[in-house]
């Protein structure tokens, strides 16, 4: 019996795309559509407003349109109430932000415990952060109205007060009285994300420090705030840049007064740009805003470099 | 031809009752107009934006616009409510987007802006044809005139005066003030008002918005102060720093005001008043209706603004115009309605239903207005209302908000006197002369 040759297989044809790269393009066209969204209503934007600052664009002076150069920069620079919006800034954010995370990891360490009615509670606590801020601020500058307000009513009533104070009247009182509201209604983001972190470190840590023999205050230090750091590192990451841009609470409770006592810059852009129809100086403060923030968020994550992983 | 593209006759008289169905219902509408909502087929659509203050605008308006929709066939008015707040922003943006609305309630304040960006339509020609043209007052067409361009039709006016209560008058034993009382006849019944222990002040002073400049502005002319003399600007003269002075003083020595002066706008003078915490305030006739439901019509009444040491005053016409944009789709239709919305009928439901005044003599005339006392205050204004002399440059009425507001809150709380607030505003605003 001869053997029947069998042919050798041909040789399959090296692919056009290889497999490494077909897999990586299947991989961006799934992000091609977000990534096209992001172009379009992001950076395209912001290209644009990066333009419009070296321009100088008074919508009712047409005439006078033209390409400035770091003009609006230099006035920018030159504008003291530009400096004042940017320090009432680091006041509102910072402000807000730190008294928001040590109320909101008490509630959480609070929430955590086990006691009657927990769900109830855990759900009221949420109710600040789920009222819109601009009914948050509508509610708050009632609240705070110095003639028919709630809150000197009460004091008065109490005997803790004679004068009435004007809460959002008083130059010296308006930011503190904002940076209230804006904590009262920030603490449940805190409490939330927090006590989702607590609830994932095991309960046996905390018992085998506990036969070790670490009080209380040990077992918080060595063992709660080293695991809730990646939480509290994003949370705080992220609640201090959405305050930054946040100006709703200010626009309805003082508009930025009494004489620019709270005005940040968000709403001094508003204000040059829907009141001056000056586009062009509005641009540039969103331009050197956005690098304020760029600037804070790269030492932010810098510091706290490799801390997401620690958990 | 495929069978199912075949008409039968089954089908084809089922089409016929169809569309008598929809013709009759639409004649038997047209016969008993604001029964339901027009369904006039064909009509091209006019986009009118609306600001609310507050939520009568929104019935009246809604009705309003109904009533156009039913008068006619062509046009239909789909009007849009936008916040007042927002109402300025939402409309540049739609202007620089090239998509403005085909009319919009638009304040006169704004219109200089507008003009000078090239966005509202010219209608000198069509006022100039319009069958109430010579009805219209003559300061009226002032405020909607900018640079010998008439840009808007005048719905309705405003000017300023004194609102106070005539029954505290009456508890503390003073007579009301007459017409040509003084500012000292002001100071010495804002104090006789003030009881800070009881939570009561004479005079509701501004703050907080545009006007929280323009209030003091009308008490300087009574001291002979002006913004503009000449073309000059005169508005850190002395005599405007002496009003100034004065006025800051209600609040800084007398302490008549409220401790919230600093910031406190057009809601909080009204509520401050209709509350009962201030017995005075100082605005147009704006608020007269919702002051009639809060304290009732026979315990307050308004009066002109008093008299200064010059012997001279002035109150600032301003007007709620309807205006038009180069960009508009459906011209035509943007100035039927605007037309429409100055008729006999719907300018005095308007005026009359916000306490606004009428721009058109012979409606201003009615009893509604002429007999009603709580606008005795305003119409005995007329003689000395002059158009705001901040309407002159288009970049003023932002500069106001943005600078003037801050360094009038400031002056108010003591930060700073009368000079400096008025010499750093004269500064910001020669910026904006050239």
């Amino acid at each position: 019996m001869t053997a029947v040759p069998v042919p050798l297989a041909a040789r399959r044809p090296r692919p056009l795309i290889s497999w490494r790269v077909r897999q990586l393009m299947v991989g961006y066209s799934y992000l091609l559509p977000a990534a096209l969204c992001m172009l379009a209503t992001v950076v395209v934007p912001i290209g644009m407003a990066m333009k419009m600052s070296l321009y100088n664009d008074v919508l009712y002076k047409p005439q006078d349109y033209r390409f400035i150069g770091l003009g609006n920069y230099v006035r920018l620079a030159q504008d003291a109430v530009f400096w004042l919006t940017l320090w009432n800034s680091f006041v509102w954010v910072f402000g807000s932000v730190v008294l928001q995370f040590v109320a909101g990891f008490a509630a959480a360490l609070l929430l955590h415990q086990a006691f009657t009615g927990r769900a109830v509670v855990r759900m009221l606590a949420l109710l600040p952060w789920i009222i819109p801020g601009v009914v948050v601020g509508l509610i708050w500058e009632w609240l705070y109205q110095p003639n028919y307000g709630v809150i000197n009513d009460l004091l008065i009533k109490a005997g803790w007060l004679h004068d009435r104070i004007a809460w959002l009247s008083s130059p010296d009182l308006a930011m503190a009285a904002v940076v209230f509201t804006n904590v009262w209604r920030g603490i449940p983001f805190f409490a939330i994300m927090l006590l989702a972190g607590l609830q994932a470190i095991p309960g046996e840590l905390y018992e085998a420090a506990h036969v070790d023999g670490a009080g209380v205050l040990a077992r918080f230090r060595h063992i709660t705030l080293p695991l809730l750091r990646p939480i509290i590192v994003v949370a705080t990451a992220t609640r201090i840049i959405w305050t930054f841009n946040y100006a709703d609470l200010i626009f309805v409770m003082t508009s930025g007064g009494p004489a620019n006592a709270t005005q940040i810059t968000s709403t001094y852009t508003l204000l040059q740009a829907y009141a001056n129809l000056d586009f062009g100086y509005a641009a540039a403060l969103s331009v050197v805003l956005l690098l304020v923030m760029l600037a804070f968020t790269a030492a932010y994550l810098r510091l706290t470099r490799g801390v997401e992983e620690v958990g | 031809m495929h069978e199912r593209w075949l008409l039968s006759r089954r089908k084809f008289l089922h089409a016929l009752v169809g569309s008598g169905v929809i013709a009759a219902t639409d004649l038997a509408w047209w016969e008993a107009p604001l029964i339901s909502p027009r369904k006039a087929w064909g009509a091209e659509p006019v986009r009118f934006q609306f600001s609310v203050p507050e939520p009568t605008r929104i019935t009246l308006v809604t009705s309003l616009v109904q009533r156009f929709n039913q008068s006619q066939k062509d046009f239909e008015v789909k009007v849009e409510f936008v916040p007042q707040a927002q109402a300025r922003q939402k409309l540049i943006s739609a202007i620089s987007a090239g998509s403005p609305p085909d009319v919009c309630q638009v304040w006169d304040n704004w219109l200089g802006q507008f003009q000078a960006m090239g966005a509202v339509e010219d209608l000198t020609s069509r006022a100039k044809a319009w069958k109430h043209q010579q009805d219209v007052q003559d300061t009226a067409w002032q405020t909607v005139t900018v640079g010998n361009q008439i840009v808007s039709l005048p719905l309705a006016l405003t000017l300023d005066a004194i609102f106070y209560r005539t029954d505290r008058l009456k508890e503390i034993g003073l007579k009301a003030p007459t017409p040509d009382w003084t500012w000292d006849d002001f100071l010495t019944i804002a104090k006789a008002f003030t009881k800070p222990d009881m939570n009561q002040y004479g005079y509701g002073m501004r703050g907080g918005g545009t006007w929280a400049v323009l209030y003091p502005s009308e008490f300087a002319y009574a001291n002979g102060a002006e913004v503009l003399n000449n073309g000059k600007l005169a508005i850190n003269s002395k005599e405007a720093v002496e009003a100034l002075a004065w006025y800051l003083d209600l609040a800084l020595k007398h302490k008549v005001t409220p401790p919230s002066a600093a910031t406190d706008g057009f809601v909080e003078i009204v509520e401050t008043f209709g509350r009962g915490v201030t017995s005075m305030y100082q605005h147009n006739s704006g608020s007269v209706g919702q002051q009639k439901k809060n304290i009732g019509a026979a315990n307050f009444a308004t009066v002109p603004l008093p008299l200064g040491p010059a012997k001279k005053r002035a109150t600032f016409y301003f007007s709620e115009t309807l205006t038009a944009f180069k960009g508009s789709r459906n011209k035509e239709g943007a100035w039927q309605f605007m037309s429409f919305m100055l008729d006999d009928e719907p300018c005095l439901m308007y005026c009359k239903t916000l306490g606004l005044l009428p721009p058109r003599k012979s409606i201003l005339s009615k009893p509604e207005f002429a007999d009603d006392p709580a606008l005795s205050g305003f119409v005995a204004s007329f003689p000395f209302a002059i158009v705001s002399p901040y309407l002159v440059y288009p970049g003023w009425g932002g500069r106001i908000d943005s600078d003037g507001v801050p360094l009038i809150q400031q002056a108010i709380v003591g930060k700073i006197s009368a000079q400096q607030c008025l010499d750093r505003f004269a500064e910001v605003l020669k910026k904006e002369m050239t």
